[in-house]
């Protein structure tokens, strides 16, 4: 009977599996393969079409764009977040629940409603759409992750961290900077990594409040108008080894930083 | 605080309150601690014994009273602006700095330089027996090698007061013991005023010069451990520190300086304590099982009955017995193993001195 249910168990975490690995294994199957037409069998390989990104201005300006919004963004969601998660810390106070809650919204709020919304707010405050907005519209929807991460980690930090460092005659500025900030640099470094990722894979706000240079994502979903290409296959299975590989990286070291505590 | 001793306290507590959300954690607490000793802080777990000691280290402001450290009002100082550093009860040391780093931050923020904090480094390491170490991690460090660094880190700054909130808590009992007498040596080596928070009453009674009992936010009674436990003045105290029998009495006569008392139907005579009381009063009496001698035939004690054992322990060197006097009341000794099963239907005598028990007022 046990024997059955675990049978089962691992057939549907199998199937799952499958499910998600094998179209991701088909893109990258194709952006190796030599004809322009899609579709199985492969006779044979290449890595043109890797030439041929390489070798587009437009797609490396697309990607060069999308890596400097996703730093802007999260430089800015870093700073916030860090004040926002150092306000909703330990100390108690009125309100304190609802400051939470209005500060985890933009997180769940749908990607159109917000990058609609934003939109129009950018043309009330006279930013047009571009730069300034798409790093705008990111930091919006990152701060929240952000906050919540670095506040996770302040809220396990013992309460006598500080007093030890009060007691040992530091002021709350010295407190903060050689004592409570080093002892978030695991969470600040994970939420560093989050923002960067989301905010590079980020579409809709992108697409909603770009000008007229496409980040990355816009760039893709404008090519696949004229249809599937090989170097769509092959700019997407870039994109998926840097963030995973990058994901994977900062996960271990994350752990490394954590497991000193 | 024992009267014998000096009158310069270091630190002085003058009706100390403290209130959490209406909770009265600290009672108009009055309380002098002499230099250079050892004082111990004991008493049950919500007795603020701790809150006591947190006001004293700034981590806590008092609703009322004032706190004098070295002669000067330190109550609303911050705790980085008073003199007395604390060893916390999970060691709070810095987990990103090395050992080294953690002893010198108290002396950075205090100006010294490079040397001369390095020297101060060696001396410490050496004091607690962690030379060769200052290049760890707190995370690489046993428990008890974390305890000595935070006891390091906590005397770098010469405070004027060691303050240590129950920092043995974590350590396994034989741990426990080796770093209560190591305690006791670094304080009489450096010749400094340590006042220690613990609920462990036999931790209280190694290390102490003065033992503070504390209560329900009140101090029951100030003594060195011989006193606390030799002439408790309350039924808490009595009960709290040590194994002990109390004995439900009345007061009879009073003969010079015994006291006649009625035991359920049996005469014991004790002394009479500092305050009398009266004639026909209920009291308790505080006996110490180790006090009461237990043979097989009538010895020549003041007070002395035959009982029958009903329940015993094995101590290793010492049995601990039950015994029943009578058909009445349960007395608890300490005998020889040897004579509890010699004992004929475990029937026996029991017997103690007139000056033995401690007849407790309260």
């Amino acid at each position: 009977m046990a024997g059955s249910r675990n049978w089962m168990l691992a057939s549907l975490y199998w199937a799952f599996a499958a499910y998600l690995f094998i179209p991701i294994a088909v893109m990258v199957a194709m952006s190796f393969k030599d004809s322009r037409f899609i579709g199985f069998p492969i006779e044979s390989w290449t890595l043109q079409w890797y030439v041929v990104v390489v070798q587009d201005a437009q797609m490396m300006g697309a990607f060069g764009y999308s890596v400097l919004i996703a730093v802007a963004a999260t430089v800015l969601s870093l700073a916030v977040g860090l004040l926002a998660a150092l306000m909703l810390g330990p100390a108690r106070y009125l309100g304190k629940t609802v400051l939470f809650a209005v500060m985890c919204l933009p997180a769940v709020i749908p990607g159109v409603i917000s990058g609609i919304s934003l939109r129009l707010f950018i043309r009330e405050i006279g930013l047009e759409p571009g730069t300034a907005a798409i790093i705008l519209g990111h930091t919006v929807h990152n701060v929240p992750f952000v906050t919540i991460m670095i506040l996770t980690r302040l809220n396990a930090m013992p309460k006598s961290q500080v007093e030890a460092a009060k007691d040992l005659g530091a002021d709350e500025v010295v407190t903060f900077f050689r004592v409570t900030l080093p002892f978030l640099m695991p969470a600040v470094f994970g939420a560093c990594m989050f923002s960067l990722l989301i905010s590079f894979d980020d579409f809709i706000r992108s697409f909603f409040l770009g000008g007229y240079e496409p980040t990355l994502p816009v760039l893709i979903f404008s090519m696949l108008r004229s249809g599937m290409s090989p170097e769509i296959n092959a700019i997407s299975t870039a994109v998926l080894i840097v963030t995973a590989g990058l994901g994977l990286y900062a996960e271990r070291y994350t752990r490394r930083l954590r497991s000193r505590t | 605080m024992s009267t014998e001793q000096g009158q310069d306290p270091v630190v002085v507590f003058e009706g100390v309150t403290k209130r959490f959300a209406g909770h009265l954690a600290v009672d108009a607490l009055d309380l002098a601690i002499e230099r250079r000793q050892f004082v111990t802080l004991l008493g049950p777990s919500g007795c603020g014994k701790s809150t006591t000691l947190r006001m004293l280290g700034g981590f806590e402001v008092p609703d009322e009273g004032r706190i004098l450290l070295d002669g000067r009002d330190v109550s609303r100082l911050p705790p980085y602006r008073r003199p007395v550093n604390m060893v916390f009860q999970d060691y709070a040391l810095f987990p990103h700095m090395t050992v080294a780093q953690n002893i010198a931050f108290g002396l950075e923020l205090k100006g010294w330089d490079g040397r001369r904090i390095g020297a101060r480094i060696d001396e410490l390491l050496r004091l607690v027996h962690m030379e060769g170490l200052d290049a760890r991690l707190p995370g690489q460090l046993s428990g008890g090698q974390r305890q000595r660094v935070a006891l390091a880190r906590a005397l770098a700054p010469d405070p004027t007061v060691l303050l240590l909130d129950e920092p043995l808590g974590a350590l396994d009992a034989k741990l426990r013991l080796k770093m209560q007498l190591e305690l006791k040596d670094i304080q009489e080596t450096l010749h400094k005023s340590f006042l220690f928070v613990t609920h462990d009453q036999e931790e209280a009674l190694t290390m102490s010069d003065v033992i503070v009992v504390m209560n329900h936010g009140r101090i029951e009674q100030i003594g060195s451990p011989y006193e606390l436990y030799h002439h408790p003045r309350s039924r808490f105290v009595a009960d709290f520190i040590g194994e002990t029998n109390l004995l439900d009495c009345r007061v009879e006569a009073t003969q010079g300086d015994t006291l006649a008392l009625d035991w359920e139907g049996r005469r014991v005579l004790a002394p009479v304590p500092a305050t009398p009381p009266a004639h026909g009063q209920d009291v308790h009496v505080a006996l110490r099982p180790e006090h009461v001698t237990a043979s097989l035939a009538e010895g020549g004690e003041d007070n002395r009955f035959h009982g029958r054992i009903v329940h015993r322990v094995f101590k290793g060197s010492r049995t601990v017995l039950d015994v029943v006097i009578d058909d009445g009341p349960l007395l608890q000794v300490t005998a020889d193993p040897d004579l509890a099963d010699a004992a004929p239907d475990g029937r026996l005598w029991v017997g103690f001195g007139r000056h033995r028990p401690a007849v407790l007022v309260d």
